[in-house]
C-alpha cells in the first residue's frame, strides 16, 4: 500500500505531536507515525514538571528564559493539562547560601517571578517540609500532564487534517539518491501482530524520535550522536506536597518532587545508557531517591510507593563537545538539517530539549521545514488553545451539571476541560470504572472511540488504572467495554497489554502496601479470573449455561 | 539607636505553628478491597450511598489542598464505625469520615463565601451560594439541635414533666417534623424527674473511700437526663466491689456532634471533659463509661480528631464499665454463684461496642448466672445510630437497617431486650415494643440484693 504526504513526522511524543499540530495549522499535509502509543517514549516517562525556568536560572539562562515564556503560553493554551501548583526551591543546612542568592538573581535576570520565603513560611505553604528547611524561593513551576498534552496536540493536528498513525513502526527510510523520499512502515493489528507494510512518500521527513533519533538516522546512513541518559522516577500513592519541591543546590540526583494528579512523582537520576530500548532498572536507584528526598519531606520515608519508571532523556551535544557527566550536557535542543550537515536532503532531526519547550521546538522546526518546502505561513500555536482548553468555563458551574459525586465531577472536568459536556452529558447511567482516579464509563468510552482497542491508550487519556490499585479493580472493567464490538481474542490481548504495562512499573514497588496490593491483584486476576492460564483449566470453552439453572444432575 | 528601639525591625518570635496536616496519607493503607463497603449498613439499604471506601480513602486521595468541597453523601454516613472494624488494613476510615463531615458542615456556612463572591463582583455566584445555603439551612439547624442533645437535655431537665408532655404532644411533633425534619414516627425519650447528678448530690457522693480502687464515672447525657437508673446501677455495682466512684464535671462526649459534623462544638465539650477526667486520672482513677458510644469517643475519636493536653491519657485510661470489671475483678466467679430473677433476655451488641471488641461481653457474663438466659441477635446494626434515625429523611433507612435485628429479636425466646447503647435501646423498643435493660442494671440486681440499696434505684 502506498500513500503520500507532504511531511512525515516520526515519533508520537510531545515534540512530534507539536510539530504535527504546528504544520497542520499552517496548512501542510502531515502524517505522524508512532511505533507504540502516543507518549510511549520519553514524553510518557517524565515527572510532569512544567518548568518555570528556575531550575536553569543559574546554569543555563537561555533555557530558563525559554521555559518561563513557554510556561506562560501553556497555562493559556493547555490549561486543562496544567495544574498551577507553584514551586519551591528549598535550602537545608549546608546548602550553599551563595547559590541560593544566585538562583534569586538568575531568576530576576530571566523574568521569572520569585518570592523569598523563610523556613516557617515555606512550611506554612507545605506542612510536611522538613523542620530544618531554612529558606525557600517560590517560583511559578506547575504540574503538567504530558499524556493529555500530547493527545491534545495530536487531536488538534487531526482536526487540521493530519493523519496520526500509532502502532506503526518505521522499518526503513526510502532513499532516492541523496534524498529521503519517505518511509516504510509496519503496522500492528489489534492483537499485537504485525501486518503488511505501508510505504509513505513524503516531501520531507522529520525525525522527532528523541533518544531513538540515532536509530532512524542509521537507516539513511547518517550519524546522530544522541547520548541517551536514563532517569528514574518513583510514583507515590498520594500527594505529600501540593507544590513542586526542588532542592536548591547546583546539581544532584533526587532533587525534585512533583505533585501530579492524585500522586507525587519523585525524580530523578541521570545516567548515560547505550540503548534507549534497554534501560537497566535497579532497585537501589529507587531506594536512594526516596532516602534523599526524605531529607526534604520526611513522611516520604515509609509512604506507599505505587511504581517506578525510567525515562530516557534525548540528550545531544555537538560531537566535538565531549562532556563526560550527562548532568552537564545542555538541555537545549538542536535542529539537525541533514542536507547541510550530511548532504542528505529531505530529512531533519530534532534532538535534545525538554517537554516545557516542546511548542517552541515545534515552531522552530516547522519554520525550518516551511522554508524548505516554500510554504509561507506563520506559526499560530501560541495563540490558539488546544482542544479541551478552548472554551473557558467555571469548574463549579460545570460540576453541578453531570450528576456525579463531587470529587468525581471535579476530576473528570479537570481532565476533560471544555470537552466535559460532550463526553459526560449522556442519557444513560454513568458508573465509575476506575474509582482510584475517578474515571467514569463515559470518559473511558470516549477514549475508546478515539483509539480502538488499545487500553494503554485509554489509560493515558483518562488515567484509568493509574491509581493505587494499579488496575486491580478496573483493568477488566475497561476491557469489558470492548465487548461485544471486538472478538474475545482482541479483548484478551488488550487486557494483557494493560496488565503487562501496569506490572512493569509495580515490580519496583513490591514492599509494604503495594506488595499487598499486588498479591490481591494476583488473587483476583490470576486465580479467580484464571488469567494466569492455569494448566488445570480445560482448553474447552466453559459451559456458562450450566451456571444459569444449576446442574440438573445435582441433588 | 539600639536594636530595641527599632520597632520596624522587631520580629515577634514565631513559634512553629502546627498547620493542619491532612489525611491523604491515610489512603496509603487502602487496597480497595471493599470489605468496608460490604459491612456498611447504610450502603446495604441505600444504593445511592457510595459507601465508606468512597467517603474515606478515595475521597481523601482525590482531594487536593485547594479542593474544598466534600461530597454531600458524607451526611448519609451514620457513623456506626463498622467499617473501622472490617478493614483488613487499618485504614482510619471513621477518622476520615468525621473529618470530611466536619469540612462539609463547615462549607455549609455560606455567608462568608457569599460576601466574598459579592466583593469580587460575582453576583450570580453569590446568589447561587445564598440559594444553596438557604436550602441547607433547615438541615443545619436540625443537625445542630440534635448534635447538642446535651444542651436540650439540660433545659428539659429543669422542668422534666413539662418537657415530657410538650415533646410528645402531637402538634409539637407535627411542627418539629414539618419545620425541622425530625421524624414524628418516634416517641421522644422521657426526662427523669431527678437527674443522675442531682441524685448523686442528694446522696452525698461516694459511700466508699478507697485511694487504691477509684473510678471516675463518665455518665454522658443519657444516663444523666433520661436513664439515671443506669448510673445508679453503675454506682451500686462498683461500690459493691469497694470502688470509690468519682463523678467529675463533664459535658457531652461528642458522639452526636461527630455524627453531625459539628467538630467545633465537640472540641469545646471535649476540652472540659479532658481537663476534668485527666484530673481524676491523676488522682488514680480509671474513667468508666456506661454508654459504649461515650467510651468510643473518649478512647478513639478524641485522639484522632483533637489535639488537647492529656487527651492521650484520657484515651488510654477509659473503659466501658463491664469491660473494666471483667479486667479487674473475678466477675465470672461471683456470677456463677449468683442467681437472678428468671428472665430471658435478647441482647443486641451496639456497633460502637463491637468496635471496642466488647460485643460478646454481656452474653458471656450472664450466661453463667443461674436463672438468666441471654440470646445474642447477631451482628446486625440497630440502624438508629444516635441522631441518624431521628432525621425524617433517614427514618426509612434507619428502620430498614434495623429490620434484621427486629426479626431476630422477635424470633428469640426472650421478650426483654438488653443493650449498652441508649439509642440502640430506643430503636429496639421502637421496633419490637420490648422494654430494654442495660447490663449494669441486671448486674446490679444480681450482685446487690441489699434492701438498703433500694433507695438508690
Amino acid at each position: 500500500m502506498d500513500t503520500k504526504t507532504e511531511v512525515l513526522v516520526i515519533g508520537g511524543g510531545s515534540t512530534g505531536c507539536g510539530i504535527a499540530r504546528d504544520l497542520a495549522m499552517r496548512g501542510v499535509a502531515v502524517t505522524l507515525v508512532e511505533r507504540g502509543t502516543l507518549t510511549d517514549g520519553t514524553t510518557g516517562r517524565m515527572h510532569g514538571l512544567l518548568h518555570s525556568g528556575g531550575r536553569y536560572a543559574v546554569s543555563d539562562q537561555e533555557s530558563a528564559a525559554e521555559c518561563i515564556t513557554e510556561n506562560r503560553i501553556l497555562r493559556e493554551i493547555a490549561h486543562h493539562c496544567v495544574e498551577p501548583t507553584g514551586g519551591l526551591f528549598v535550602s537545608k543546612p549546608g546548602d550553599s547560601e551563595e547559590y541560593f542568592e544566585r538562583k534569586l538573581s538568575g531568576c530576576a535576570a530571566c523574568d521569572i517571578p520569585t518570592e523569598r520565603l523563610s523556613g516557617e513560611q515555606a512550611r506554612a505553604v507545605e506542612p510536611y517540609l522538613a523542620h530544618d528547611v531554612e529558606r525557600a524561593i517560590r517560583v511559578p513551576d506547575a504540574a503538567i500532564d504530558p499524556f493529555r498534552l500530547c493527545v491534545a496536540n495530536a487531536a488538534a493536528a487531526r482536526e487540521h487534517g493530519a493523519r496520526i498513525e500509532t502502532h506503526a513502526e518505521v522499518t526503513d527510510l526510502l532513499l532516492d539518491g541523496d534524498r529521503v523520499v519517505g518511509v516504510e512502515l509496519a503496522h500492528e493489528n489489534d492483537t499485537g501482530q504485525s501486518v503488511p507494510t505501508e510505504r509513505i512518500e513524503a516531501e520531507h521527513v522529520v525525525n522527532a524520535t528523541g533518544a531513538w533519533a540515532g536509530q532512524i538516522g542509521a537507516m539513511a546512513g547518517v550519524d546522530i550522536a544522541v547520548r541517551p541518559s536514563k532517569g528514574a522516577m518513583t510514583v507515590m500513592n498520594c500527594r505529600q506536597v501540593d507544590t513542586v519541591i526542588n532542592r536548591c543546590r547546583p546539581k544532584g540526583d533526587a532533587d525534585i518532587i512533583v505533585p501530579h494528579e492524585t500522586a507525587c512523582i519523585l525524580g530523578t537520576t541521570d545516567v548515560e545508557v547505550d540503548d534507549p530500548d534497554d534501560v537497566p532498572e535497579s532497585q537501589w536507584e529507587v531506594e536512594s531517591m526516596i532516602e534523599t528526598l526524605s531529607e526534604l519531606v520526611p513522611i516520604l520515608d515509609g509512604a506507599r510507593t505505587l511504581r517506578s519508571f525510567w525515562g530516557v532523556r534525548p540528550l545531544y551535544e555537538p560531537p566535538e563537545t565531549k562532556t563526560s557527566d550527562p548532568t552537564d550536557i545542555t538541555r537545549q535542543f538542536f535542529l539537525l538539517d541533514h542536507a547541510d550537515r550530511d548532504g542528505l536532503a529531505g530529512l531533519t532531526s530534532i534532538v535534545g530539549g525538554k517537554l516545557t519547550t516542546y511548542r517552541l521546538m515545534a515552531e522552530r522546526i516547522s519554520d525550518h521545514i516551511c522554508e524548505r518546502l516554500g510554504v509561507d505561513a506563520v506559526c499560530r500555536t501560541a495563540d490558539v488553545a488546544l482542544p479541551g482548553s478552548d472554551n473557558p468555563m467555571r469548574l463549579e458551574d460545570a460540576m453541578a451539571s453531570f450528576d456525579l459525586r463531587s470529587p468525581i465531577a471535579r476530576r473528570s472536568i479537570q481532565r476533560l476541560g471544555s470537552r466535559s459536556s460532550s463526553v459526560l452529558s449522556i442519557d444513560e447511567p454513568n458508573p465509575v470504572i476506575c474509582s482510584c482516579e475517578a474515571v467514569t464509563r463515559a470518559e473511558v468510552e470516549d477514549a475508546l472511540s478515539e483509539v480502538g482497542t488499545d487500553l494503554n491508550a485509554v489509560r493515558i487519556r483518562t488515567r484509568a488504572s493509574m491509581g493505587n490499585c494499579q488496575g486491580c479493580f478496573c483493568a477488566h472493567r475497561m476491557a469489558a467495554l470492548l465487548h461485544p464490538d471486538h472478538t474475545v481474542e482482541t479483548v484478551r490481548s488488550s487486557l494483557d497489554a494493560l496488565y503487562e504495562e501496569r506490572w512493569r512499573g509495580q515490580r519496583h514497588a513490591l514492599w509494604g502496601e503495594q506488595l499487598s496490593q499486588a498479591m490481591l491483584t494476583r488473587f483476583l486476576h490470576a486465580t479467580t479470573m484464571n488469567r494466569a492460564h492455569s494448566q488445570t483449566a480445560s482448553s474447552e470453552s466453559i459451559a456458562f449455561e450450566r451456571f444459569d439453572g444449576g446442574d440438573d444432575r445435582g441433588d | 539607636m539600639s536594636d530595641t528601639d527599632d520597632t520596624s525591625s522587631f520580629d515577634p518570635v514565631t513559634v512553629f505553628e502546627p498547620t493542619e496536616q491532612d489525611l491523604r496519607s491515610g489512603s496509603d493503607d487502602c487496597y480497595k478491597c471493599s470489605t468496608c463497603d460490604s459491612v456498611c449498613p447504610v450502603a446495604a439499604v441505600d444504593s445511592s450511598f457510595p459507601g465508606p471506601k468512597f467517603q474515606g480513602p478515595e475521597q481523601w486521595r482525590l482531594t487536593r489542598k485547594e479542593d474544598t468541597e466534600i461530597d454531600d453523601s458524607i451526611m448519609g454516613c451514620s457513623n456506626c464505625m463498622r467499617c473501622d472494624g472490617a478493614c483488613p488494613s487499618s485504614v482510619p476510615l471513621s477518622q476520615m469520615h468525621n473529618t470530611a463531615r466536619g469540612a462539609y458542615v463547615e462549607q455549609q456556612r455560606f455567608a462568608s463565601d457569599a460576601v466574598a463572591a459579592l466583593r469580587s463582583g460575582a453576583f450570580r455566584r453569590a446568589a447561587s451560594i445564598v440559594r444553596d445555603g438557604v436550602a441547607d439551612f433547615r438541615e443545619r439547624i436540625r443537625n445542630r439541635l440534635l448534635a447538642n442533645y446535651y444542651t436540650a437535655g439540660r433545659f428539659a431537665s429543669k422542668l422534666p414533666r413539662v418537657a415530657n408532655a410538650a415533646t410528645n404532644f402531637g402538634p409539637t411533633r407535627w411542627l418539629l417534623e414539618r419545620v425541622l425534619g425530625i421524624t414524628s414516627e418516634r416517641s421522644f425519650p422521657s426526662f427523669a424527674t431527678q437527674t443522675f447528678r442531682e441524685w448523686w448530690a442528694d446522696r452525698g457522693g461516694s459511700h466508699v473511700e478507697n485511694p487504691d480502687k477509684r473510678v471516675a464515672y463518665f455518665h454522658g447525657c443519657y444516663a444523666n437526663y433520661n436513664t439515671p437508673a443506669v448510673g445508679k446501677a453503675m454506682v451500686r455495682v462498683f461500690e459493691s466491689f469497694e470502688y470509690e466512684v468519682l463523678v467529675p464535671q463533664q459535658r457531652c462526649s461528642g458522639t452526636p456532634m461527630f455524627a453531625n459534623g459539628r467538630l467545633d462544638d465537640a472540641k469545646r465539650h471535649a476540652e472540659t471533659n479532658v481537663e476534668s477526667l485527666a484530673e481524676a486520672i491523676a488522682d488514680g482513677a480509671a474513667v468508666i463509661a456506661s454508654c459504649t458510644s461515650c467510651s468510643m469517643a473518649l478512647r478513639e475519636e478524641y485522639p484522632e480528631l483533637f489535639d488537647i493536653d492529656d487527651i492521650d491519657a484520657v484515651s488510654e485510661h477509659t473503659y466501658e464499665s463491664l469491660e473494666y470489671l471483667r479486667h479487674n475483678e473475678d466477675l465470672d466467679a461471683v456470677l456463677s454463684e449468683s442467681s437472678g430473677d428468671a428472665e430471658e433476655y435478647v441482647y443486641h451488641a451496639p456497633c460502637h461496642a463491637r468496635n471496642q471488641g466488647l460485643e460478646r461481653q454481656a452474653v458471656e457474663l450472664f450466661s453463667s448466672v443461674d436463672g438468666v438466659t441471654i440470646e445474642d441477635v447477631g451482628d446486625s446494626c440497630s440502624g438508629i445510630s444516635g441522631t441518624y434515625g431521628w432525621k425524617t429523611e433517614k427514618y426509612d433507612n434507619s428502620m430498614a437497617i434495623g429490620d434484621p435485628m427486629f426479626t431476630e429479636m422477635e424470633a428469640a425466646a426472650g421478650e426483654q431486650g438488653m443493650t449498652e447503647c441508649p439509642t440502640c435501646a430506643m430503636q429496639m423498643s421502637h421496633g419490637t415494643g420490648y422494654s430494654i435493660t442495660h447490663p449494669l442494671e441486671l448486674l446490679a440486681d444480681i450482685l446487690t440484693d441489699d434492701p438498703s440499696a433500694s433507695s438508690d434505684r
